[in-house]
């Protein structure tokens, strides 16, 4: 069978439709189904990554309609290393969550389903090179997310999911006027041909279209003031799901806005935007999450927070600023996930979810709090793990630029990252009392995904060249943007 | 400028495109019943959907197929693209509303209310 980026998007699809019918076969199907979908995933991943060694990039066209015309998927290895990121992070939630729901399958069924079109919308983000299918992929992440969010009828679920659900349709609708907007005055859609012939448009209309753009997208890259969704709808979707958000949903986000201001938009002054936004959502989301006293509501403030200084990195624009900021989202990917999946075991039992009741958590889960305790070491960027290398780069490529101001304020607003995360640390290794929470053991798969975590944080800490390659290739081709449109636009030709 | 019929369609239908979408804003913002809320947010998406076939539509145009008898017809076709994202757009509109509609009933279920200002056991 010959591989292409549109399994990426047709099986998920068709599984997500057969699966009612494939469980009423067998319950265990609804479950198992949804994990060789990721499987194949990472096969495609790895398949279409080594291809990438001999061609500079895959173009894959849809229905026989060459590139400006048609809808395409482009595989490059920028895309390319966020969908292997993606289809690794939704694997491991899949292996992770295994046995959701265990007694009544209905539910599991739906979970799963959800879960699946989760991550696939946010791989259709990454691949599409055409504006307007990027816009249906933007939704399928969305609708999936606002249900997910409503997941527990018990909960706050539904509230949280309405709020999402209003700012998430604000949103669209600004992406969509843009869109319409974008197609008056070029009269395409394609991305590439978008970058050529950008420079019809009158300077006032880019302006607003890239607001419009900006906001919109924003609102999914949990951009300061536009995050007020993210916090709620992390603390009530299940937890795994807490980890698509940060590991994946994100992602999406982000690199749609990335991918409008690097290879649409050629304005000058957006790096200095994209650093005061930055700089303004990391402030005051870290100090959001100092004042909580939830633990899943401050992992997401504190994930608001990465993503400031990822966009903070992408502002400066320089090559290796650029590294840094990938290497910042492979890091927040891998070690956000994590968090959130030992804190779901922290929380099992707790009806408020706050710090307060995890005081002496450590004797009685002392694996997940060892986790847990890893994933803050991680976060905050200690020497031996992998979360050092990113904020290092970050550091390095801000001086370049001759940011002292800059860097004066993330070391500092990370001495506050520190205080919290420390303070969870202390009261899980508290002495004095132990919690009266019922503990929840962890299940064998859990125990398993974490474990394989937590060494991939240490690997990546100790030897980061066996990333960093990979990485820089992901960064020469996100700035490479003549690269980018030429071989959108010539080099396929409808078979 | 003359008032023919043609520029007076024109600018009723863009004119009305703009004040669905001020309506839905509006409705969005200040109202605080949630069904209230789910309507205006229909509204502003069948705004935009309006706006966006009257940009791909031509006077007197013809329809965007090629058929025997209409050979010259590239010459004054309706823009088919617009169509063809407006009804991308209209199935997305219509999964939202659902969604937004069932959320108001799980609330309704929950709260016993569904007026936006009584219900706040979450914070902003």
């Amino acid at each position: 069978m010959n591989i292409s980026p549109v399994h990426y998007i047709a099986l998920p699809l068709l599984a997500a439709f057969l699966i009612p019918l494939l469980s009423k076969l067998h319950k265990e199907l609804a479950r198992i189904v949804p994990g060789l979908v990721f499987l194949y995933f990472l096969v495609i991943s790895v398949v279409l990554m080594q291809r990438l060694e001999t061609q500079p990039m895959i173009s894959e066209v849809i229905a026989g309609w060459s590139a400006p015309w048609g809808i395409n998927l482009v595989f490059t290895p920028f895309s390319g290393f966020l969908v292997s990121l993606m289809s690794f992070i939704g694997f491991l939630v899949w292996v992770y969550s295994y046995h959701f729901k265990k007694i009544d399958y209905m539910p599991a069924q739906k979970y799963f389903i959800l879960l699946m079109m989760l991550v696939t919308g946010s791989i259709g983000i990454v691949l599409t090179g055409d504006i307007f299918n990027l816009f249906v992929f933007l939704e399928i992440v969305a609708i999936s997310a606002y249900s997910l969010t409503a997941f527990y009828p018990g909960r706050d679920g539904a509230e949280a999911a309405f709020k999402y659900l209003l700012v998430g349709s604000f949103a669209s609708a600004l992406i969509l006027l843009a869109i319409v907007i974008l197609y008056t005055q070029t009269g395409t859609l394609n991305m590439a041909d978008l970058a050529v012939k950008m420079h019809e448009v009158p300077h006032y209309l880019k302006v607003i279209i890239f607001v419009l753009f900006l906001v919109g997208f924003g609102i999914e890259a949990e951009m300061f003031p536009l995050n007020g969704w993210a916090p709620d709808a992390y603390s009530q979707a299940p937890g795994p799901i807490g980890a698509v958000f940060a590991g994946i949903v994100v992602k999406g986000g982000i690199y749609a806005l990335v991918r409008v201001v690097y290879t649409i938009f050629d304005l000058s002054g957006v790096g200095t935007i994209l650093i005061a936004l930055g700089l303004v959502t990391m402030i005051i989301a870290e100090l959001a999450a100092l004042r909580q006293d939830n633990l899943k509501r401050m992992l997401a403030y504190s994930s608001i927070g990465q993503m400031g200084v990822v966009l903070i990195a992408f502002g400066i624009g320089t090559d290796t600023a650029i590294f840094a900021a990938l290497f910042l989202m492979l890091n927040h990917a891998l070690i956000k996930s994590m968090l959130f999946f030992s804190a779901s075991y922290l929380l099992y039992n707790s009806t408020t979810k706050t710090i307060k009741e995890l005081t002496g958590m450590a004797k009685h889960l002392p694996f997940v709090s060892f986790i847990f305790a890893l994933g803050a070491f991680a976060i905050v960027g200690l020497p031996p793990f992998s979360g050092f290398w990113s904020k290092l780069y970050f550091l390095m490529a801000a001086a370049d630029a001759q940011m002292v101001l800059l860097i004066i304020t993330v070391l500092s607003v990370s001495v506050i990252e520190i205080i919290y995360y420390f303070r969870v640390i202390g009261k899980i290794y508290s002495k004095d009392e132990t919690s009266e929470l019922e503990p929840k053991k962890p299940t064998i798969n859990s125990v398993l995904v974490m474990t394989v975590l937590g060494a991939l944080i240490i690997i990546i800490g100790v030897y980061p060249d066996l990333v960093t390659d990979w990485i820089h290739h992901a960064s020469d081709a996100l700035v490479n943007k003549s690269n980018y449109i030429q071989n959108v636009l010539t080099e396929n030709l409808p078979r | 400028m003359d008032f023919d019929f043609q520029n007076i369609v024109t600018i009723s239908v863009y004119g009305s495109a703009i004040a669905l979408i001020l309506i839905g804003i509006y409705a969005v913002l200040i109202k605080k019943h949630l069904i209230k809320i789910v309507i205006g947010m229909s509204l502003v998406d069948a705004g935009l959907h309006l706006l966006f076939v009257a940009i791909g539509y031509i006077n007197n145009g013809t329809a965007p197929i090629f058929s025997p008898g209409y050979e010259d017809a590239a010459t004054n076709m309706v823009d088919p693209v617009p169509q063809a994202l407006v009804l991308t757009a209209i199935v997305i509109g219509f999964a939202v509303t659902a969604v937004a509609l069932s959320l108001v009933i799980r609330l309704y279920k929950h709260h016993g209310t569904v007026r936006i200002d009584e219900i706040k056991s979450l914070k902003w």
